[in-house]
């Protein structure tokens, strides 16, 4: 969880990414930032993120995207 | 039958009054029947291009639901294999369906295009096809392709029932100009019963009344002094910059003023619809502009196009390679920027077969992409010049740069071709005379007469001034609708009477307009 927050403080800096629950449904997250998450995201937990998994379930809060990165990496 | 007519309005209440009539269960089926007759109204032929989309889409959505559930029965032993075999078979069936219905409107609308092409190059003299352009033609087609690709990757289980299917893709309120909807969304309220309710049908009967007052006091005012300034631009080169201004304010009447009338009939069946506007101009980048300008176009390219270009196998190679080349933070953002720029080509092709459409989407693509690959930059600017994002000088600011930026590109929209775009922008900053605006000569009505000229001007400018203050209260937060509902029924009807006046009063009377821009996609 730690790797993966300081990733989202890396592309989008200043977010309250552990309390924060609306990432995408408040617009603080927009496209360019939901594409670098997933590109780093494939990179440091070496998984593969398809279109699929770009719905806003999956990236509201860091918690989801870190429930995602766990269900990717068992796949 | 346009939006904009007494026929389309005697058509709705007649459908109305039915659908709240006839027993709950058949209330769909009474949607459907209205629905082919809307479009067969416009012509018998047409509706075998709605139907050919309507049979191939539900026939590749049962058969893709149909693989994957055998699959997940016939659990055999060589699993990996069938798995492979299972992907092959789907892929077959989407790409086919795709290639068939984006093939269909593909030839219908952009064959000319392809022919005045190959004439230019070869020196050949190909003639023109004289296709048929059926109606709506886009924006059934992305709604059923939208529906195709949420099957393919099992967001949702398909339609069973082919008439149902049939009324998802032909519902006559949206049909003419979207909004596009999506299944998950629209579907279920199609085939729920719906009690009339007056609140509801208040609201609905608000919206529509709002939506004609953009559409015949904005939209069809501006029109007149826009066509004249852009049909005759060699005459009246001092008023280029007035000519693009009355286009933003005639464009914006007219589709959001449209989308209005549309939610609001859709309303009076308790269907709900996406919004496709949220005071585009208020935006502060152009980004921002294509959130808040036809949306559900904007999302349907982000889910079906941009995503899955930028998440395939070769973004992701070039984006490897951009990482080692750039650098961490230029690499990743590169891969986005060229799947930016790929998508609004293709919003760009979406609104025409022209030259002056290609060059509007990929300037709106290349800002974006510039912005993006600049993002950290503007950061490090702002704090070195202690900008701060929330103040309200800088938010104007942001503001009017978007509003010039968008309407740099409306000259490649409106103009007829890239020459006449780039001689009027140059005209824009090099001339600016208002004589012509003021005594006349610029109308195209017959009555050129100085009066009549001042007169639509005023009103013009008093019904840009009664948006802007809505729109400014939206973006503020403010539901003007719930405000209104909520205030006793004289003050209401009060409202409501002034709108209804003011439409004859002062708008241009329907048969003198030339119908909804966005109707001729």
């Amino acid at each position: 969880m730690k790797q993966l927050l300081e990733i989202l403080e890396d592309i989008q800096p200043g977010v309250d990414y552990e309390n924060c629950t609306t990432l995408i449904d408040d617009g603080v997250l927009d496209s360019f930032a939901i594409l670098s998450i997933v590109s780093e995201l494939e990179e440091e937990f070496d998984i593969s993120i398809t279109p699929v998994e770009i719905i806003p379930d999956n990236f509201n809060s860091a918690k989801a995207l870190w429930d995602m990165v766990q269900r990717l990496k068992e796949a | 039958m346009s939006l904009i007519s007494m026929k389309f309005l005697l058509f709705v209440l007649i459908a109305v009054i039915g659908y709240y009539s006839i027993p709950k269960k058949f209330q769909w089926v009474w949607l459907l029947i209205l629905s082919y007759i809307y479009y067969a109204s416009s012509g018998i032929k047409i509706v075998f291009f709605i139907l050919f989309s309507t049979i191939t889409t539900y026939t590749a959505g049962i058969l893709l639901h149909k693989i994957s559930t055998c699959h997940a029965e016939n659990q055999d032993t060589n699993r990996s294999f069938r798995k492979q075999q299972i992907i092959s078979q789907k892929r077959l069936i989407v790409v086919t369906t795709l290639i068939l219905n984006f093939g269909m409107l593909g030839i219908l609308k952009y064959t000319n295009f392809v022919i005045d092409i190959f004439n230019h190059i070869s020196g050949n003299q190909i003639t023109f096809f004289n296709f048929l352009l059926p109606l709506g033609i886009s924006f059934y087609t992305f709604q059923s392709m939208g529906y195709l690709l949420d099957v393919y990757w099992e967001r949702y289980k398909p339609e069973f029932n082919f008439f149902r299917f049939a009324l998802f893709v032909s519902f006559f309120p949206q049909i003419l100009q979207g909004p596009i909807s999506r299944f998950d969304h629209l579907a279920h309220q199609l085939f729920e019963q719906h009690t009339f309710n007056w609140a509801q049908a208040e609201v609905a009967v608000q919206r529509i009344l709002w939506g004609f007052f953009k559409k015949m006091v904005l939209a069809d005012n501006a029109a007149m002094f826009v066509d004249g300034i852009f049909n005759r631009y060699q005459e009246f080169p001092g008023l280029s910059i007035i000519a693009v201004l009355g286009y933003s304010i005639q464009l914006y009447g007219d589709f959001s003023g449209g989308i209005d009338v549309v939610i609001g009939i859709a309303g009076l069946f308790g269907i709900t619809l996406k919004e496709n506007f949220k005071q585009p101009f208020f935006a502060r980048s152009i980004s921002d502009f294509w959130h808040r300008w036809h949306i559900t176009l904007g999302t349907w390219m982000k889910d079906y196009i941009f995503y899955p270009i930028s998440l395939s196998k070769g973004m992701s190679r070039f984006g490897k390679f951009a990482k080692k080349t750039f650098g961490k933070k230029v690499g990743r953002t590169l891969p986005i920027c060229a799947a930016n720029i790929v998508v609004f080509l293709v919003v760009g092709i979406w609104h025409g077969a022209a030259w002056k459409f290609i060059i509007y989407g990929l300037y709106n693509g290349l800002i974006i992409a510039f912005s993006g690959l600049m993002a950290a930059n503007y950061q490090k600017w702002k704090k070195a010049c202690h900008i701060n994002d929330k103040s309200k000088l800088w938010i104007v600011f942001q503001i009017v740069r978007t509003f010039i930026l968008v309407n740099i590109s409306w000259f490649f929209d409106r103009a007829d071709s890239v020459r006449q775009a780039l001689i009027m922008m140059k005209n824009a900053v090099t001339h600016f005379e208002i004589t012509s605006l003021l005594n006349g000569s610029i109308l195209e009505t017959g009555k050129s007469v100085q009066n009549f000229s001042i007169i639509i001007l005023i009103i013009l400018l008093f019904g840009c001034a009664i948006v802007f203050m809505v729109s400014f209260i939206q973006e503020n937060k403010i539901a003007v609708q719930q405000v209104l509902i909520s205030r006793p029924v004289m003050i209401r009807w009060a409202v409501y009477l002034m709108l209804l006046f003011a439409l004859p009063i002062l708008g241009q009377p329907p048969t003198s307009s030339g119908g909804f821009i966005y109707a001729q996609f």
